[in-house]
């Protein structure tokens, strides 16, 4: 299987594509607690992460055709950190029997210039959400546990009402390409935490 | 003057039995003191099952030990009499080797404890207590009471020996019951994360008939949803470099899409991709 071609490559010069692999579903909030001690369990033996972070994500429209979106967090808890700004590419249409959702990605970091700079180049933000919640490993999987929110005021993040009643559930894996046992593994794993939740592979495109 | 017969007999008996005793007696000792030495020594790798083992042991001596004393051929311990003859404040090593050194000195302090038949004193009010409680409330009354525990026990009993299954198909049941997700929320947080359904500040206008191509689709900033719906064709450099799916729309978009496009991103974007 060949990597789909990446023709934004980062400045260092050439670098493995690494692909996400990712299963989501979710879990209403009456059940996060069950939910959070199945993970304890099951994952890694560390203290659960838990991060807040405000999203934007950025779209510049090129002469045809879909536009370029690149997605920039930074960390609510921890405001010094640097940004993360991140390229997802389009879900692999590979054969239907792979268990997760296969896309391309790229990881940079950035400084905190980072929206003026994508105004400049010509970027134009489309949509920003506030994300809190509780990350954990389990190997090279991690496990996202997030609440979404929508913010009122655009730029102000202590104003926002929450996205619905449930939390986001979120496995992935970054890997470089090529590697289908990563899927069975997380199929796996996802068994285990039935039926508080059902991770499933979920294509956008049937949700617009 | 020879003993009566039945005085004999009464005296072998009284022998026999605190024999008997004696040994039950020390038999619990010994398997108090080793439960005391683990329970102190090793109670760090102790484990619950051997602890009940421990407690198991202990009541069947002690059971034993009542047996025993209800036995017909046990005479009442009631009747007999036990005075001390000599109290001295000095050593006694016989006594101290029979006792194990715990009784060195048969002396006033000791003899009312060890000489006890009276139980103490709080013992004997709550006795007290009890029997004029039970006086109380009268027979018809009590023989309810026992009933009702009888039939409390036993139905307790039948919940706890029935078959496993009777209570677990219950429990699966009433689990059902409360669905942990649902999974129109999570349609919904995937489509916020994914394209930001329910998050632009333009409402998302739902999917747009693709037999509209005409139309311009382009105002100041279009908003994602609004682009990719109308679909795209060909390659395009910079994107991705897979073709998204159609939306059911096999024909190619006619050309005046394109010109609108160029036009307006010759204007916006000085760097063309």
């Amino acid at each position: 299987m060949e990597a789909p071609p990446v023709t934004v490559l980062p400045v260092t010069g050439g670098t493995i594509n690494m692909m996400e692999y990712l299963l989501q579903g979710s879990v209403l909030d009456v059940s996060l607690e069950s939910l959070l001690h199945r993970l304890r369990g099951l994952c890694d033996n560390m203290e659960p992460e838990s991060f807040a972070d405000h999203e934007l994500v950025y779209l510049l429209k090129g002469q045809q055709g879909n536009p370029f979106i690149l997605r920039a967090r930074r960390s609510l808890l921890l405001p010094p950190s640097p940004w993360h700004l991140r390229y997802l590419g389009q879900p692999e249409v590979g054969d239907k029997s792979r268990h997760a959702l296969v896309r391309n990605c790229v990881d940079v970091a950035a400084s905190h210039s980072l929206p003026e700079f994508l105004n400049e180049m010509g970027f134009r933000m489309d949509h920003e959400f506030v994300a809190k919640g509780q990350v954990f490993r389990k190997g090279a999987m991690k496990v996202v546990v997030s609440k979404l929110s929508r913010i009122l005021v655009p730029g102000n993040t202590e104003n926002t009402e929450p996205l619905s009643l449930s939390y986001l559930v979120e496995l992935s894996v970054l890997a470089p390409a090529g590697q289908d046992n990563v899927s069975e593994d997380m199929r796996s794993f996802a068994e285990q935490l039935k039926p508080l939740v059902h991770l499933e592979k979920i294509d956008p495109k049937r949700l617009m | 003057m020879s003993k009566d017969p039945r005085i004999q007999r009464e005296e072998k008996q009284l022998e026999a039995s605190l024999e008997s005793l004696i040994a039950r007696v020390a038999h619990l000792k010994g398997s108090l003191q080793s439960f005391i030495y683990k329970l102190e020594n090793e109670y760090d790798r102790l484990t619950w099952p051997s602890v009940l083992d421990n407690f198991a042991l202990l009541s069947g001596q002690l059971n034993t030990i009542n047996k025993l004393l209800r036995n017909e051929k046990t005479p009442s311990y009631k009747s007999q009499v036990i005075i001390p003859l000599l109290l001295s404040p000095d050593r006694d090593e016989e006594l101290a080797k029979l006792t194990e050194q715990r009784v060195p000195v048969f002396s006033h302090e000791i003899v009312p404890d060890h000489l006890r038949t009276k139980p103490d004193p709080e013992v004997e009010e709550q006795e007290k207590h009890l029997s004029a409680e039970a006086a109380r409330i009268g027979p018809e009354v009590a023989q309810k009471q026992i009933q009702a525990l009888n039939k409390l026990c036993s139905n307790l009993l039948e919940k706890l020996n029935n078959p496993r299954d009777d209570r677990d198909s219950e429990t699966s049941a009433l689990r059902q019951n409360k669905p942990s997700f649902n999974p129109a929320d999570t349609n919904a947080l995937v489509a916020a994360v994914g394209f930001g359904k329910g998050l632009s500040k333009c409402r998302p206008p739902g999917p747009v008939a693709p037999g509209h191509p005409g139309q311009p689709m382009m105002p100041a900033g279009p908003t994602l949803q609004q682009v990719t719906i109308a679909g795209a064709t060909g390659h395009q450099a910079g994107m991705s470099g897979q073709v998204p799916p159609q939306q059911g729309q096999p024909g190619k978009m006619p050309s005046n899409i394109k010109t609108n496009i160029k036009s307006a991103s010759a204007s916006m974007h000085p760097y063309n991709r």
